[in-house]
């Protein structure tokens, strides 16, 4: 039986056996997740290369860095995926990534489906309050902060793509993620 | 709300979700390590938003990804002496007092482990690599709440160069010199912003890395000291010291 508790509780134990100095944790927290990490960089990098160097990045990285998870704090995969995807932000904006989307239709091909399996059962949060909350937002600063979170896009992009001036653009979404606020706070 | 009218917790947001640029998101790295308070805002907004990554479909990466990581991880020979050191840095950095702001953003890198049980000392004694003791410094960074810490290895001739907190503005590098008892300095490597980096330190550097070695940052053009000028201005300045 899937059981999201347990999962995640595997996972919190593998990144704490990474921190102290366990090198075979890695692989573990490697096959659990790295499906779920290159899905985000891909996502963001739209790039298979780019991404996997991403990748490789994020995983090196958190090797070096494990002992800065705060077990007490996020799931473990919250926690993950924010650092995935911050890299390929970083990598994104170093200027050498044409960057840009996947486009939705380019779902990709998958070689096999048991990590995916098990990646799914680590997320267990797809009923999470940000979901239903972004709903409430208007089209506009809905649209942008998507946009923002999975294309990696600064306000000066999504302007240009939304063709509005800057200073518009920044009162939408700022307008948005404050009512964001008071809907996340509502649940927490 | 106008344009510089926010509060704080949606400045946090822009900052999480990576809409700002250039100076603003300079000045919002910067407060995230001094400042606690907004530090806990962007960590909240991270893990609010980290559930909008389940849309994303997941994309099983080539098999020789991890083949190429664990390969890396075999190159990083001394990262298991690595981490340890991290440990005992820690410990020396709180034993010797630190200002609040380095406080803090030390606080980021050290959080789960300060409560645990200091490893037996023997464990680096025997261990590989570390035979000779490694040397620490300090580098605050003049009219910031950034700290560059270096620490080196001796016996792996490897400079670790903590930039943690620290962001690229785009027009100028910072880099490390040893100042050698006579002749010139000796360049020890470009920083690289917002990461852990060992740089390998060349042979007529690593004969001068003692205790009480001097240590500069000057800051650059992009990519370091250009080789027909002089060094830019020193933003920061350390000795090192064995721990």
């Amino acid at each position: 039986m899937y059981d999201p508790d347990s999962a995640r509780q595997t996972l919190k134990t593998a990144i704490a056996r990474l921190a102290s100095g366990d090198r075979d944790a890695l692989e573990d927290i490697y096959r659990a997740t790295s499906a779920k990490l290159f899905g985000i960089c891909y996502r963001i990098l739209g790039d298979e290369k780019e991404a996997e160097d991403a990748l490789q990045d994020v995983y090196l990285t958190l090797w070096r860095r494990a002992d800065r998870y705060d077990p007490e704090r996020a799931s473990p995969i919250s926690w993950l995926a924010t650092f995935a995807r911050n890299r390929a932000i970083d990598r994104l904006r170093t200027g050498k990534v044409r960057g840009g989307s996947v486009p939705v239709d380019e779902a990709a091909p998958l070689a096999d489906d048991a990590p995916l399996a098990e990646a799914a059962l680590i997320d267990g949060e797809r009923d999470a309050r940000v979901h239903t909350c972004l709903d409430t937002l208007d089209d506009a600063p809905r649209k942008a902060i998507r946009s923002a979170f999975f294309d990696g896009h600064t306000y000066a992009q999504l302007a240009e793509r939304a063709d509005v001036p800057l200073g518009t653009m920044k009162s939408w979404v700022r307008r948005g993620l404050a009512k964001l606020k008071t809907c996340m706070e509502a649940g927490e | 709300m106008t344009d510089e009218r926010r509060p704080d917790a949606v400045l946090a947001a822009e900052y999480a979700l990576g809409l700002l640029e250039g100076e603003e998101l300079m000045a919002a790295r910067v407060r995230e390590g001094a400042d606690p308070s907004f530090a806990a805002d962007v960590m909240r907004w991270q893990d609010r938003l980290a559930p909008l990554a389940d849309d994303i479909h997941p994309r099983v990466p080539r098999e020789d990804v991890w083949a190429r990581i664990e390969e890396e991880l075999q190159k990083d020979r001394g990262t298991a002496e690595v981490a340890e050191l991290h440990r005992r840095l820690r410990r020396w950095q709180w034993a010797g007092g630190l200002s609040a702001a380095a406080a803090v953003a030390l606080a980021f890198l050290a959080l789960p482990v300060i409560n645990g049980p200091a490893p037996e000392p023997t464990n680096i004694a025997v261990g590989p690599g570390l035979a000779q003791p490694p040397l620490a410094a300090n580098m605050p960074i003049e009219g910031t709440p950034l700290r560059l810490d270096l620490t080196y290895l001796p016996d792996a001739h490897s400079l670790l160069v903590t930039a943690v907190g620290l962001s690229a503005d785009g027009v100028h590098d910072h880099e490390i010199w040893l100042v050698p008892p006579e002749g010139d300095l000796i360049s020890l490597g470009v920083v690289t912003p917002g990461v852990v980096q060992a740089h390998s330190v060349p042979l007529d550097a690593a004969r001068f890395m003692a205790d009480g070695s001097k240590l500069l940052l000057t800051r650059e053009p992009l990519g370091g000291k250009p080789q027909d000028s002089a060094a830019g201005p020193v933003v920061a300045q350390a000795s090192f010291a064995t721990i």
